[in-house]
């Protein structure tokens, strides 16, 4: 499904952008694995993953709030010289903090990781692309950005931005060759959705059809598909995937 | 080949244009080639050419020939 293409992925320590970077490789894919800190455990997972699946799995580290290890983070892969087909931006952040309560700050912070970082280094990566004529980016957003949620202001709006980004960008660069489409998660097993309350947590699955958490291998999967070729008429699109939510 | 010919080269397979043509008259959308389009196929010429990665300003501020040689200084590449 993937074999031959390389793919630069965000936020792979864990959760999504980790079931990405292991459905990625089992479907033959190389992927430059980006995150913001190492550790042995990850390092041993990346040989284990290049072992098995004969792909070449190749760590970067970059933190999303530094400007200048984005573009070294890029460089690094540049020089490389492999073709980029794929980017996911995977990475984010969420604070939990009521309309009312949330301060400047913590307002900044939330959209320099999870817009104006990813916006910078989509810029840096689909460079790379230009030169093929040919790619993919995906943009991990939020069903938050679309419905609203009681105490993410800052992350859904963020998350909303990054909406509105993917929707030009496809414009802009679906001449070019390079596809630009976002998805837009519910509920689904992660480190940032365990801290949810318990009521908040029951609100939302009371609302969805499936009436489950989902899992970060069934995001991975949406990933896959709108990265490979069976996809190739499809860009400009928010797509849900929430069991059903709203 | 020295840097100018790369440079040079960079320009004459993008815009294909002839090399008489380079010079402080060829300027950003001077020439049908040289459009938003050609624009970044020429930065991404440039990266690759000298294995750099141009920030988005100096890609904003490249209007042409002439003052690419002068942004270029910047990723210590001297035409």
């Amino acid at each position: 499904m993937l074999s031959g293409k390389t793919a630069v992925i965000t936020g792979c320590l864990q959760g999504i952008g980790r079931a990405t970077l292991d459905l990625f490789a089992e479907k033959g894919a190389n992927v430059f694995a980006c995150c913001q800190t190492s550790s042995a455990d990850f390092v041993q997972h990346l040989e284990e993953l290049s072992r098995k699946y004969n792909v070449k799995i190749i760590p970067v580290y970059f933190d999303l709030l530094d400007e200048a290890a984005i573009k070294q983070g890029v460089k690094e892969i540049q020089q490389a010289k492999m073709h980029v087909d794929v980017l996911v931006n995977i990475a984010g952040t969420n604070i939990d903090a009521l309309f009312h309560m949330v301060t400047m700050e913590q307002l900044r912070k939330t959209f320099e990781i999870n817009f104006f970082s990813q916006i910078l280094f989509t810029q840096y990566i689909t460079r790379l692309m230009l030169k093929q004529g040919k790619g993919s980016v995906i943009n991990v957003s939020s069903i938050s950005a679309l419905d609203g949620n009681i105490g993410q202001l800052a992350y859904s709006a963020s998350k909303g931005a990054i909406i509105s980004a993917t929707k030009t960008m496809a414009q802009e660069l679906g001449p070019k060759g390079i596809r630009v489409n976002a998805i837009a998660p519910g509920v689904i097993q992660t480190t940032m959705t365990a801290n949810l309350p318990a009521e908040a947590m029951h609100r939302l699955l009371s609302r969805s059809d499936i009436n489950r958490v989902g899992l970060p291998i069934e995001v991975a999967n949406l990933i896959a598909y709108l990265a490979s070729d069976m996809s190739n008429f499809v860009t400009g699109q928010v797509i849900r995937i929430d069991g059903g939510i709203g | 080949m020295t840097n100018l010919e790369k440079y040079n080269s960079v320009f004459i397979t993008t815009f294909e244009i002839d090399g008489n043509a380079l010079g402080e008259d060829l300027v950003y959308q001077s020439i049908p080639q040289w459009d938003s389009v050609g624009h970044m196929a020429l930065m991404a010429g440039l990266e690759e050419t000298f294995d750099i990665m141009m920030d988005t300003d100096d890609i904003i501020d490249f209007s042409g020939y002439e003052k690419g040689k002068e942004i270029l200084v910047k990723y210590d590449v001297m035409i």
